[in-house]
């Protein structure tokens, strides 16, 4: 989706009588260039497309990209079309808008023009898809594998049904201190792009399936799947793969403990592994 | 009443790029775990007593020769040097192989410890690979066979490193080895779920760092033993030679010309 | 005939409604359907932060469901009709219950049971919470049960999927929806006996809003020009403390204040002081002076015109702008670390640490009270047409109470879904095609019109001109003069519309193309909302008239219902049901 932006909030009536505050936020002669990888189909061939955009302070990639369907023209004058590209919350909470930002995957509505323009405000910007997964249309690409591998590794409690059973059974604190952080994965699929060992050699299974496993093995109703999980976990592409690069935890936008969950996995795992061994 | 629905067109078309996990299915789970450990054990033990056998060469060709034939005479040896050392290591080379040329290393785009960690993992992997498979052939399969020889280790050894290439190849592949070997361990503990922590990886870390600091030092110092002066010109062979299967006792005299402080003693 | 075939439904949105639905629906075994724009998980449910409402009474407060439905209506100022509201505080501590077993990770009490916290418009601790990011949390709890019975071969996942209309058979009934493959681009229908809509609000036709890029209530538009009623549409909620930004506002939510957060000023405008350095005699806590009961927890539209007012009339706003304090530095580690997520968001969007500076907020548009007119079993008037959630206006009245959002888009689910069953399985067979032909040929109709438009004007520049004209006229403080302006300025980019022209016109993931269409549908509902305002000549929750400041219950104690006529919205009025609580005057600043 794409968006276009406001000034900050309109006057109403009455502050128009009332006050002459400078709420708009004064625009100045400076330009950001914006270099942007763009591809008009899955097929097709990728080409470089630059816009050169006012600067405006506090702006993020997202609200580039919405100056730009304003004003869907190059800085060498040919007429375009606005980029594509998935976001949707814009706060970093719903995990579409992934990318490539000057080279490294970040979300988009949380990188700050001011931040990538460097301390001199005179860097260029480059946007590109995330390069593990396939395009769709500019930067906009597929993640679905991610959702196919929740499906695999049985991310879920497998309650008996949604009538009324009473509370569930009661939790310590410290439990939920160790559950909550996992369960902020925002599914952004950034953990997948900067790992070495997620590719398509590999089919590795990338450290947010191993996070969520880990999750749902400390819910005391979804550990009655824990078996499954550690079993599908230990199929190609699971658990193995991870080679330790720990890019994943630095890049996870979130901070979850990804290298915690599958250090952890790792462990239970192999003892189920070992248990399979001598009792199956 | 329902409609009759004809067949819903698939909502996902077929997947590209990277599959989905084949949850439970394939064997690659119980050969990476093996390659792990194949590092760890045998190898990385292998590793260590090779290091504080060559360490030996510091008190001289005859205590070296000593060492040499001690472990040649232990029982059953030519298996053990099989199962324990030659097809474990080939195995933890080949499958490391197949390992690094299927990651996709990109520290370039993120150059973060552990990611340079990664990336050097692989390259001591290549560098240690190349190296002993040279050093195995040179110094066990050709030239004076040192299991019949022991008493000629020293002076094959010290012939090599007079090259100078060599010795600068023996030098980076002793760190290499080290480091891969260190870091290894490090990896075990992390990916087996023995420091799942954030703290007990980051201590076990110096542990790691310290125990392949201090075996790489001991392998340098070994290795300096061969051209120290003080050795220059070992003899060829200080021992006699020894039949398969019959160990005979080692000499109490040091050969005429010997250096070695240890037989020295003995006198 | 129905009963061998198993009914076949299609919920249109995978938000915490359209989710709920779905679960209910396959548990009773029926087929669903999931239409969502984007992967279910992404849906705007996940921007939910402080918590959801239930009297569960676990602080020894005496707390219960009755005083839940009571503070429901009258924070909503009467305007809900109270049978679905007391359904639904009643059904609250079990909803809690389920989620629980879920395995969402609520926050717990040292006996580890769930913890509570306050929230606007109540004096008990009834909100639960997980941190300060609730709606993520039910979200993937909800999300996982489909996923679960997707894996089973019971629900078929469309996502990536635009509604655009439903499908009418003779008798008016729905048969099916046509739906826009925003990959591919092409559009179709699909044949169910019964559709839920659960798309959400329509924050985007304000420009900025807390809202998500796809809530923009098209869906809902659609439905209002095939002849569904659209109620309450003059009521919005304009959340009083959110992150001014420059592509949207973002929420800080009220947990902020629920854990202790004090909204504040200089007492002197013209104190340069850095904030955290303003001692606290030189702070002026005006909601707290002004309402010392609820103190900085008054129900929200109060909150946002006390600071309105503070910032426009006492020209109070910090350093002249407007934006006032929003305070939880005070507060214990313990407690700012239950605010996490949301403190977070602003260290990172804004880059001062809110556990050290005070926050600078303003309110941002944030809620639809409205939405489509239900029935108390959530069907619309046109049969076989559901809604739930924030998409349908039944529940929240005139003002929505913080935290009741995510209770009754669940409770809406649970609701609609097994309807929608019953009603699936006494629906008879359809005639011919069940107009599918005809919907088809209306929507390709549109599409090619729009694609060979030859046109000048920018869809993206006329939607800001709509954000602009909505925000200035229709959110806080209304004028009937100014809501004037704001129709006539519609009409104007109505017209406009007609000579866009879309710099795109491929058919391959074509964006601004599925916006282009979205905005026609955001023109037309901005309408009736600017219409049901208009008529509104009174002040109740967040609708507010300077010139009517009181509450008129004899003339406007009724929902407004919208329907397309001859391409206007015309009005209708209809009496709330008040069958459980007299309505009496909501006043906040004593008891």
């Amino acid at each position: 989706m794409s968006t276009a932006t406001l000034e900050a909030p309109a006057k109403s009536p009455m502050s128009t009588s009332v006050s002459e505050t400078p709420a708009r936020t004064r625009a100045t002669n400076r330009t950001i260039k914006v270099s942007i990888k763009r591809q008009a189909s899955p097929e097709s061939k990728a080409a470089t497309e630059t816009f050169e955009i006012p600067y405006r302070p506090n702006m993020n990639i997202t609200s580039l990209l919405g100056e730009i369907a304003l004003n869907p023209t190059t800085v060498t004058g040919v007429d375009t079309t606005p980029i594509s590209y998935d976001a949707n919350c814009l706060e970093e909470i719903c995990g579409s808008c992934a990318m490539l930002i000057n080279g490294k995957a970040m979300m988009a509505c949380s990188a700050l023009v001011d931040k990538l323009m460097g301390p001199n405000g005179d860097g260029a910007i480059t946007l590109a898809p995330l390069s593990k997964f396939p395009v769709v249309r500019d930067l906009a690409v597929d993640r679905s594998v991610l959702f196919e591998n929740l499906k695999k590794v049985k991310a879920w409690v497998p309650i008996d049904g949604t009538y009324d059973l009473g509370p569930a059974p009661r939790q310590f604190p410290q439990v939920q201190e160790q559950r909550y952080p996992l369960s902020n994965c925002i599914s952004c699929t950034i953990c997948m792009e900067v790992c070495p060992q997620f590719n398509e050699a590999t089919g590795f299974v990338g450290a947010a399936t191993i996070a969520q496993a880990k999750l749902f093995n400390m819910d005391p109703a979804g550990a009655v799947l824990k078996p499954d999980r550690l079993r599908a976990l230990a199929g190609d592409g699971g658990v193995q793969e991870c080679s330790f690069s720990q890019n994943c935890v630095q890049a996870c936008p979130k901070q979850l403990p990804l290298t915690e969950a599958i250090s952890d996995m790792g462990r239970d795992v192999f003892v189920q592994q070992v248990k399979d061994f001598f009792t199956r | 009443m329902a409609t009759a629905a004809p067949p819903a067109p698939a909502s996902n078309p077929t997947l590209r790029g990277v599959q989905p996990l084949r949850a439970g299915q394939g064997h690659s789970y119980f050969w990476r775990r093996l390659h792990s450990l194949t590092g760890l054990i045998p190898i990385g033990g292998f590793l260590i007593e090779h290091i504080l056998s060559n360490y030996e060469a510091v008190n001289g060709p005859l205590a070296y020769a000593q060492q040499v034939k001690f472990l040649n005479g232990l029982p059953l040896v030519r298996v053990l040097e099989w199962a324990f050392i030659f097809i474990p290591l080939l195995y933890h080379a080949l499958y490391g192989v197949f390992i690094a040329i299927r990651g996709r290393s990109n520290v370039n785009v993120y150059p973060w410890a552990g990611n340079w960690s990664y990336y050097m993992q692989r390259v001591t992997g290549y560098i240690a690979f190349a190296y002993i498979v040279q050093h195995v052939w040179r110094q066990r399969f050709s030239g004076v066979s040192l299991p019949e020889h022991p008493g000629a280790a020293f002076a094959k050894v010290q012939h090599e490193l007079h090259n100078p290439w060599m010795l600068a190849i023996y030098v980076i592949a002793m760190v290499a080895t080290c480091w891969h070997f260190a870091y290894g361990v490090w990896l075990f503990a992390a990916k087996w779920g023995i420091t799942p922590g954030e703290k007990a990886r980051r201590n076990f870390g110096y542990a790691c760092a310290a125990v392949g600091t201090g075996l790489c030092a001991l392998g340098l110092v070994g290795m300096y033993a061969f051209i120290n002066p003080k050795y220059a010109n070992a003899p060829a062979d200080v021992m006699p030679e020894q039949q398969p299967g019959i160990v005979l006792p080692a000499p109490s005299v040091a050969p005429p010309n010997s250096v070695n402080p240890s037989a020295a003693i003995r006198n | 005939m129905a009963a061998a075939t198993t009914p076949r439904i299609i919920v249109v949105g995978g938000g915490l409604a359209g989710l709920s639905a779905v679960i209910k629906i396959a548990e009773a075994g029926g087929k669903v359907d999931l239409f969502s724009i984007v992967p279910v998980k992404r849906s705007h449910s996940v921007c939910a932060q402080g918590g959801i409402n239930a009297a569960k009474n676990l602080k020894g407060e005496g707390d219960d469901v009755l005083k839940h439905f009571d503070d429901t209506v009258y924070g909503g100022d009467f305007l809900a009709n109270q049978t679905p509201v007391k359904q639904m505080t009643a059904q609250g501590p079990a909803i809690i219950d389920l989620l629980d077993r879920m395995g969402v990770p609520f926050n717990r009490t040292p006996e580890g049971l769930l913890d509570f916290r306050r929230f606007g418009g109540t004096l008990y601790h009834r909100t639960a919470f997980a941190g300060a990011t609730a709606g993520q949390q039910l979200l993937y709890a909800l999300d996982e049960q489909v996923r679960r019975y997707e894996s089973e071969g019971k629900v078929t996942k469309y996502e990536g999927w635009e509604f655009m209309s439903a499908v009418l058979g003779s008798k008016g009934e729905a048969r099916g929806i046509c739906a826009m493959n925003l990959r591919s681009m092409e559009t179709q229908t699909f044949p169910c006996d019964a559709v839920i809509i659960c798309t959400g609000g329509n924050g985007a036709i304000f420009g900025k809003s807390t809202n998500s890029v796809v809530c923009t209530g098209s869906a809902q538009s659609a439905l209002y020009q095939q002849g569904a009623y659209y109620a309450n549409g003059e009521f919005i909620q304009v959340h009083p403390t959110a992150i001014p930004g420059e592509d949207k506002l973002r929420l800080m939510s009220e947990s902020a204040r629920g854990e202790g957060g004090r909204v504040w000023v200089p007492r002197d405008k013209l104190d340069k002081r850095a904030a955290a350095s303003i001692p606290e005699g030189d702070r002026w806590y005006f909601l707290e002076e002004r309402y010392p009961k609820y103190g900085n927890l008054v129900p929200r539209d109060i909150a946002t015109r006390e600071i309105f007012k503070v910032v426009y009339e006492d020209e109070m706003g910090i350093d002249g702008q407007p934006m006032v304090y929003l305070d939880v530095s005070h507060l214990s580690p313990e407690r700012q670390n239950k605010l996490e997520g949301i403190l977070e968001i602003y260290e990172k969007f804004v880059g001062d640490d809110p556990r050290k500076v005070p926050m600078k907020i303003f309110p941002g548009v944030h809620y639809t009270m409205g939405g489509l007119w239900v029935d108390f079993e959530q069907q619309t008037n046109i049969p076989g047409v559901f809604a739930a959630g924030e998409a349908d206006y039944s529940i929240h009245g005139a003002n929505r109470l913080g935290a009741n959002s995510l209770l009754s888009c669940i409770y809406g689910g649970f609701v609609a879904g097994p309807n929608a069953m019953a009603y699936a399985k006494a629906l008879p067979a359809q005639e011919g095609d069940g107009g599918h032909a005809a919907e088809l040929a209306r929507q390709k109709q549109k599409n090619q019109a729009l694609l060979n438009n030859k046109g000048t004007q920018n869809p993206f520049k006329i939607w800001r001109e709509l954000g602009e004209t909505m925000t200035k006229h229709a959110t806080i403080v209304r004028y009937n003069p100014g809501l004037d302006e704001a129709d006539a300025k519609i009409v104007e980019l109505l017209d406009r519309y007609r000579d866009v022209n879309l710099s795109d016109k491929s058919q391959w993931a074509n964006t601004s193309f599925a916006f282009t269409r979205q905005l026609y549908n955001m023109l037309e509902m901005a309408r009736l909302m600017v219409k049901g305002a208009r008529l509104r000549d009174e002040s109740r929750g967040a609708h507010y008239k300077p010139d009517f400041p009181n509450r008129e219950d004899k003339e406007f104690l009724k929902t407004t219902k919208a329907s397309f006529v001859d391409g206007a919205p015309k009005i209708t009025f209809e009496e709330v049901d008040t069958s459980f609580i007299a309505p009496r005057p909501r006043v906040y600043t004593s008891s």
